[in-house]
C-alpha cells in the first residue's frame, strides 16, 4: 500500500516536472525572475545587517540561513505539492469528484495536480543563500536536506489543514491564503524578534517556528534532540493534516461536474 | 477630454468602488497582513534600537515611515491579474471593440479599488501604528502624507495597468510583476529609509519613480530631512507624464500586434 502510494507520487512528480519544463522559454523566465525575487528581497537585511551587526545574536550568515531554508522548503512544497494553494477551491467547485473514482488516494492526488515553474527558483536561491551563510560544511549537507523536506512537508500539512477549512466553511480561499503567507511572512523573519503569546502561536497554530527557526538552530548546531522534536513534529501536523482531509472529505458534496486536469 | 467621455470612465471606477464595498473580504485580509507585518516590524526596530539606531530616526518614525509606505503600496490594486486573465481568456477582443478605451476603463476600475481601500488601509495604518508606538507624527506631516500617498498610489495602479498589458506578449506577467515589486521595496525605501542603502542604490533609485513614489511621500513623519510639497508635487507629475506616455505606447503596439479569429 506505502509502496504503491510512493510510486504513485513519484510517477506524479515525475509527470508534473515535465508538463512544467515543456514550455522552456517560460519555465526558465519563472525560474530566474524568482531566484531575482529572492535576491532582491534579501537586499533589505544586508543593508541592515552592514549597519547593524547583530540582532538580538543572529548575524547576516543566520539570516541568510532562515532565508535558504523557508525558500528551498517553499520552493520544493509548490514544485511538489503545488496542489495545496488550490486545495480550497478545488473542493469549493466540487473539483474532486474526478478524483475520487481513481484508486489512489485523493489528498496525494490533489496535491500533485499543479506544479509551480517558479518553485524551482525558490529552491535555487535557497540553496545559494545557505552556501552563501558560510556556516554550512560539506560534512551537513545530509542534515541540510533533512531539514529542507521537513520544513517542506509542515507547510504542505499546513497548507492542507487551512485550505480543507473548505470543507466545512465554504469560500475559505482568502482566509487560508492569508493564513498562508502569514505562515511564510513570520518564517523569514528572525525568532528572537518575537516573543510572549505570539511566540507560542509561532509555534503551534502557525508553525513557523518549525518551519524556519528550529531547522536554523540544528544547523547552527546540530543535536539529537532537536532533530527528534523536528521530526515528531514533522509526523504530528502530517498526521493532522491528513486527519483534517478525511473527516473534511466525508462531508464533501460533489459538485455533479465533469472536469479535465492536466 | 469631453465631460461625456469623462463621465464613462467615472461610471466604470463607480461600479467597482460599488463592487469593493460589497465584496471586502479580500480588503479585510490585507488589513490583517498590514496589521500583522507592522507588528513584526515594530519588534525589528525595537531590536535594532538595543543593537544601536543606525538613522537619525527613532524606532517609533520608522514604524510610522512603514505604515505610510505600506498604506501607500497596499491600497494599489493589483488590476495587473485581471488584465492578464482577460486577455488569457481572450475576452480582451470583446473589450477593444466597446466605444471606450479598454486601458482607460481598466484604469478607472483601479482607481474605483483605490478610492475603497485607502481609507479602509489608512485607517488600519494609523490605529496599528498608533497601537504599536503609543506615538503620532505632528498633524501637519500626517495632511501632507494623505494626499501625496492617493497620488502615488493612484500611479502605482497605472504602472500595474502597464504590468497587465504585457501579457499580450508574455505569457505570466508575474515574472515581472516580482521583479518590478522588489525594485519598488528596494529602490522605493519600502522598509528601510533610502538613506540606509548604500550609496550606489541611492545613485540608482534617482533614476526611477519608485522613491517618489514610496520614500519621498512617507519621509514626511521621520521628520529627518522631509522633502518639500513642490519638489514632491514637481516629480510625481513628471512621473505620472511617462507612466501614462510609456502605457499608451504599450497599448497602441498591444492592440496593433493582436490577431483576432473567429466571427
Amino acid at each position: 500500500m506505502v509502496a504503491d502510494n510512493v510510486s504513485f507520487t513519484r510517477a506524479l512528480v515525475a509527470t508534473n516536472f515535465k508538463a512544467t519544463v515543456a514550455l522552456r522559454g517560460a519555465f526558465v523566465m519563472q525560474v530566474v525572475f524568482m531566484a531575482l525575487n529572492n535576491f532582491t528581497f534579501f537586499i533589505f537585511w544586508w543593508a541592515l545587517m552592514q549597519r547593524v551587526t547583530t540582532l538580538r545574536g543572529w548575524q547576516l550568515g543566520d539570516i541568510q540561513m532562515l532565508f535558504g531554508i523557508v525558500a528551498a522548503a517553499f520552493g520544493l512544497t509548490v514544485t511538489v505539492a503545488g496542489g495545496v494553494r488550490h486545495l480550497g477551491r478545488f473542493i469549493e467547485d466540487g473539483d474532486l469528484d474526478t478524483l475520487l473514482t481513481q484508486p489512489q488516494p485523493v489528498l496525494v492526488n490533489a496535491l500533485g495536480l499543479r506544479s509551480q515553474p517558479s518553485g524551482f527558483g525558490d529552491l535555487v536561491s535557497g540553496l545559494i543563500f545557505i552556501v552563501w551563510s558560510g556556516q554550512i560544511s560539506w560534512s551537513r549537507l545530509p542534515i541540510v536536506v533533512v531539514v529542507i523536506a521537513a520544513s517542506a512537508v509542515i507547510f504542505v500539512a499546513c497548507g492542507t489543514v487551512f485550505f480543507s477549512l473548505a470543507f466545512w466553511l465554504g469560500r475559505v480561499e482568502t482566509v487560508a491564503t492569508q493564513l498562508w503567507e502569514l505562515l511564510v511572512t513570520f518564517s523569514l523573519y528572525p525568532e528572537p524578534l518575537f516573543g510572549g503569546t505570539l511566540r507560542l502561536l509561532l509555534f503551534t497554530v502557525l508553525p513557523a517556528g518549525f518551519v524556519g527557526y528550529l531547522p536554523v538552530r540544528i544547523l547552527r548546531a546540530p543535536s539529537l534532540a532537536n532533530v527528534t522534536i523536528l521530526m515528531f513534529v514533522v509526523i504530528g501536523y502530517l498526521c493532522l493534516a491528513v486527519l483534517i482531509f478525511d473527516r473534511g472529505l466525508r462531508r464533501y458534496g460533489s459538485g455533479s461536474r465533469f472536469t479535465t486536469f492536466g | 477630454m469631453s465631460a461625456a467621455t469623462i463621465g464613462k470612465y467615472a461610471a466604470f471606477a463607480r461600479i467597482s468602488a460599488t463592487q469593493a464595498s460589497r465584496e471586502r473580504n479580500e480588503l479585510y485580509g490585507r488589513m490583517a497582513f498590514f496589521a500583522v507585518i507592522l507588528g513584526v516590524f515594530s519588534s525589528l526596530w525595537r531590536a535594532v534600537a538595543e543593537a544601536g539606531m543606525p538613522v537619525a530616526a527613532d524606532p517609533k518614525s520608522l514604524v510610522w515611515y512603514l505604515a505610510a509606505t505600506e498604506w501607500i503600496l497596499l491600497s494599489a490594486p493589483p488590476i495587473h491579474i485581471e488584465i492578464q486573465a482577460a486577455i488569457r481568456r481572450g475576452d480582451v477582443v470583446y473589450r477593444l471593440g466597446h466605444p471606450v478605451s479598454y486601458a482607460l476603463a481598466e484604469f478607472a476600475t483601479g482607481f474605483g479599488l483605490l478610492a475603497v481601500r485607502a481609507p479602509f488601509l489608512g485607517l488600519t495604518a494609523f490605529l496599528c501604528a498608533f497601537a504599536f508606538t503609543g506615538w503620532t507624527p505632528p498633524l501637519t506631516a500626517l495632511l501632507m502624507v494623505v494626499p501625496f500617498g492617493f497620488v502615488a498610489s493612484t500611479l502605482i495602479t497605472a504602472l500595474y495597468l502597464g504590468i497587465g498589458l504585457l501579457a499580450f506578449w508574455l505569457q505570466d506577467v508575474a515574472p515581472v510583476f516580482w521583479v518590478w515589486q522588489k525594485l519598488m521595496f528596494v529602490l522605493g525605501g519600502l522598509m528601510l529609509p533610502l538613506e540606509l542603502y548604500p550609496a550606489f542604490i541611492q545613485r540608482a533609485a534617482a533614476f526611477t519613480p519608485f522613491p517618489w513614489l514610496l520614500a519621498a511621500p512617507a519621509s514626511v513623519v521621520l521628520g529627518t530631512h522631509p522633502v518639500t510639497p513642490g519638489a514632491l508635487t514637481r516629480h510625481l507629475v513628471i512621473w505620472s507624464g511617462v507612466t501614462a506616455i510609456a502605457v499608451s505606447w504599450v497599448f497602441r503596439r498591444a492592440v496593433s500586434t493582436v490577431t483576432i479569429n473567429g466571427g
